[in-house]
């Protein structure tokens, strides 16, 4: 090849590389334009250099005292189909995988595939399912099955998915399931919560969610900042009380075929909630059912603050602790029982309709007679005394406790309209006012405690980027001197030893009282059922825990005494071992012994 | 001397056409060299961008990743799966009777469990930029002159 013949062929060479590389830039040009992705290239283009997106801190956690993980956030995905992208073989393909997977009707997926979304303006869909109970809702898998369609996607060989995105996203999730779970609340697809501590603590769990621009292009790329995040909690709950609790009440509902109840275990010293059990339990992790039943009884989710009742004769404990603090009667103070007393021309009997007998007040709270308790509020207490005392115990208020949906209870005092002198004989044993189970233990937990009531609570640390703080025990009042707390704390003792056998523990001094409450309808008291319940404290003389036991409707026994008293013996002979609290006496020993 | 160059360009005009040519070169190298430096830059600020864009991804994905783990180890270790796991190994709940209580003089329990720190913050407790990515030459020397004084 001559010289010139050489240069030739390098000029020829350079302009057929040239040649390529234009070829290809028109190729690529012509397949951004037009090909299956110029659909997502045009969206882009459209929305500009960058897009404002809302992120959301992660929720907050939630530890029981112990720093076991009670609600956490896990990652679940949402299927985004990119309607433009899809063909008629990748409809098929993920309409038949999905149903595959999710074991979903085909047919509903491929209509969905098919429907004409970009008529409507929408060029990017969420699947949906249909719920039986709420209706269509969002399609969400979880990492498992997440992890198989990324692989489906990545893989040339696998089904057509072109059009699919799978979006992540994230979930509450509750690692214990049903444990704790009224107590706990729920949180909705949309990261809102809802009831307990969930619902109570929902504005500092969720954070604060920013906008930030995300740039489409690297060089205007910058460091977004964090949205403010959602504070951690450590509950007051431990997890194994709380499971003690659970399986406590699980049983006894079981054994009095009751149809639902509640456990309560609270340190009396500083209204610390150390577990508050509910049947029927609720798992958070599966609320839908739940929302259906609130629509009926609000009180559904979150019963142990908003599930009033009339609490019968663990009431007394409120009345005769009033009196013994008004300097009204004495311990040993003889009532002679003939079992009928009118009070406003209401005649008022016992719960077995006989006659005692001359009683000491011991005895009154013993046998838990509602004609001395009667003859107490009406003629040595006399209503305003009487109203005083339960104003300063807190019935008909909030407690105030950290958890959503508390409700007051109802009483009529005298001031109100409705009320009649006859209440002030019937309040004495806890009929015509209602309490919630946790005002009746707080009120309870105040005698427990020297007279001191302290606001109870389920919130024991907050951890924010900020720092940690412990919300302080808060008292509520003193509604009773020391001595009447303890007076009546020993005269329930004794009882407890007494014909409340079923509750007492070896080793351990306990108090207690009983109640067998009738339930009110609107035809006048239900003949058939009851709400059986005790509250209990120990160990004396320096209480550490108070529990209170409540089951609705038991159909093997009516009686408090009978169907509570030994799940009140059955919790505390192990909390005594969770709390670390020997039988008296114990042996000192020398420290590094 | 200025008369002795005016006499040579007359001599051989061809020394102007070279001299307007090698300026005109010696703009054109400028503007090259600013060019390429320019597109030097922003090629390297992309790639940053692109790594940034990236960076942010993972660490999502990765606080997705973690998350996850918690989850699972939480599943793992409840209370229930314990009970169970304990009373396949043999063991069953004490009670109070079955305990040796000893009462120790001047042993203090462990301190209870605290929460750790929620994870996100902003950036500038994340430790954020260098100053040398964010200020101006203006403020560069402020600072400078400032640390030779001994203002900060």
């Amino acid at each position: 090849m001559t010289n010139q013949g050489f240069r030739r062929g390098r000029v020829y060479g350079v302009m057929v590389a040239m040649g390529l590389v234009g070829a290809g830039l028109i190729v690529q040009l012509i397949r951004v334009q037009f090909g299956p992705y110029a659909p997502v290239f045009d969206a882009r283009e459209r929305a500009g250099n960058a897009r404002s997106e809302r992120v959301r801190p992660a929720r907050g956690l939630i530890y029981d005292r112990d720093g076991v993980l009670l609600a956490t956030n896990g990652t679940m995905y949402y299927i985004e189909i990119e309607v433009r992208q899809l063909t008629e073989t990748s409809r098929k393909e993920i309409a038949s995988v999905l149903s595959k997977l999710l074991v979903l009707p085909v047919d509903d997926l491929y209509a969905q595939l098919t429907y004409e979304w970009a008529a409507n303006g929408q060029f990017r869909i969420r699947l949906t399912r249909d719920d039986p109970l709420l209706g269509r809702l969002p399609i969400r898998l979880d990492t498992t099955v997440a992890t198989v369609l990324k692989e489906f996607l990545a893989d040339p060989l696998a089904p057509d998915m072109t059009g699919l995105d799978l979006v992540p996203t994230s979930q509450r999730h509750y690692p214990n399931g049903p444990l704790a779970g009224h107590i706990l609340g729920i949180v909705n697809q949309e990261g809102e919560g809802f009831f307990g501590v969930e619902g109570y603590y929902d504005d500092w769990l969720s954070g604060k969610a920013i906008t930030v621009e995300r740039t489409f292009l690297p060089p205007d790329a910058r460091l977004e900042p964090d949205p403010p995040a959602g504070v951690n909690l450590v509950l007051t709950i431990d997890a194994d009380i709380q499971q003690l609790a659970e399986i406590a009440l699980s049983e006894a509902i079981d054994e009095s075929e009751s149809e639902s109840g509640q456990i309560i275990v609270m340190d009396p010293r500083n209204g610390e909630i150390l577990a508050m059990a509910a049947w029927p339990t609720l798992d958070p992790n599966d609320y839908e059912p739940w929302l259906v039943k609130a629509e009926d009884d609000e009180s559904a989710i979150t019963p142990a603050v908003a599930a009033q009742y009339e609490p019968g004769s663990t009431f007394k404990v409120v009345t005769m602790a009033s009196a013994l603090s008004a300097g009204a009667v004495q311990p040993n103070d003889v009532f002679v029982d003939t079992g009928l007393i009118e009070v406003g021309g209401v005649p008022i009997r016992n719960w077995d309709y006989g006659a005692w007998g001359p009683q000491t007040m011991i005895g009154c709270m013993r046998y838990s007679l509602n004609v001395c308790l009667a003859w107490v509020s009406s003629q040595k207490l006399g209503a305003s005394t009487f109203y005083n005392y339960l104003t300063e115990f807190g019935v008909g208020q909030l407690t105030g406790i950290d958890l959503a949906g508390e409700v007051a209870g109802q009483l009529r005092t005298p001031r109100h309209p409705e009320w009649t002198e006859s209440d002030l004989g019937t309040n004495a044993f806890g009929q015509g006012v209602s309490v919630t189970p946790i005002q009746l233990i707080t009120a309870a937990a105040a005698v427990a405690n020297g007279g001191v009531m302290v606001q109870p609570h389920v919130v024991l640390e907050v951890a924010s980027p900020q720092g940690t703080y412990r919300p302080r025990s808060v008292v509520l009042g003193r509604p009773v001197s020391p001595e009447a707390a303890q007076t009546l704390t020993g005269m329930l003792a004794e009882s407890l030893e007494g014909e409340t056998r079923q509750a007492a523990v070896v080793g351990y001094q306990l108090a207690g009282k009983t109640g067998t409450a009738q339930i009110p309808g609107e035809k006048g008291y239900d003949p058939k059922w009851t709400i059986a319940s005790f509250v209990g404290w120990g160990p004396l003389p320096d209480p550490q825990f108070i529990v209170l036991v409540r089951l609705d409707r038991p159909k093997s026994s009516p009686w408090g005494s009978v169907v509570a008293a030994p799940v009140f013996q059955e919790v505390v002979e192990r909390l005594v071992v969770y709390l670390d609290l020997p039988p008296s006496p114990a042996v000192p020993m020398a420290a590094g012994g | 001397m200025r008369q002795a160059r005016t006499q040579a360009f007359r001599q051989a005009p061809w020394r102007i056409a070279r001299q307007s040519t090698g300026r005109t070169l010696l703009g054109l190298v400028v503007v090259l060299v600013v060019a390429g430096m320019y597109l030097a830059v922003n090629a390297r600020l992309a790639e940053a961008g692109r790594e940034l864009l990236r960076l942010e991804d993972r660490r999502e994905e990765l606080i997705r990743e973690t998350s996850v783990l918690g989850a699972t180890l939480a599943d793992l270790t409840t209370p229930n799966r314990m009970l169970e796991r304990a009373a396949s190994m043999g063991f069953h709940p004490a009670h109070a009777k079955d305990i040796e209580y000893l009462v120790i003089e001047g042993y203090a329990p462990p301190s209870g469990f605290h929460a750790p720190a929620p994870i996100g913050s902003p950036v500038a407790q994340r430790g954020g930029l260098s100053p040398a990515y964010t200020e101006t030459l203006a403020e560069w020397m402020v600072r400078l002159v400032e640390e030779v004084r001994g203002v900060r």
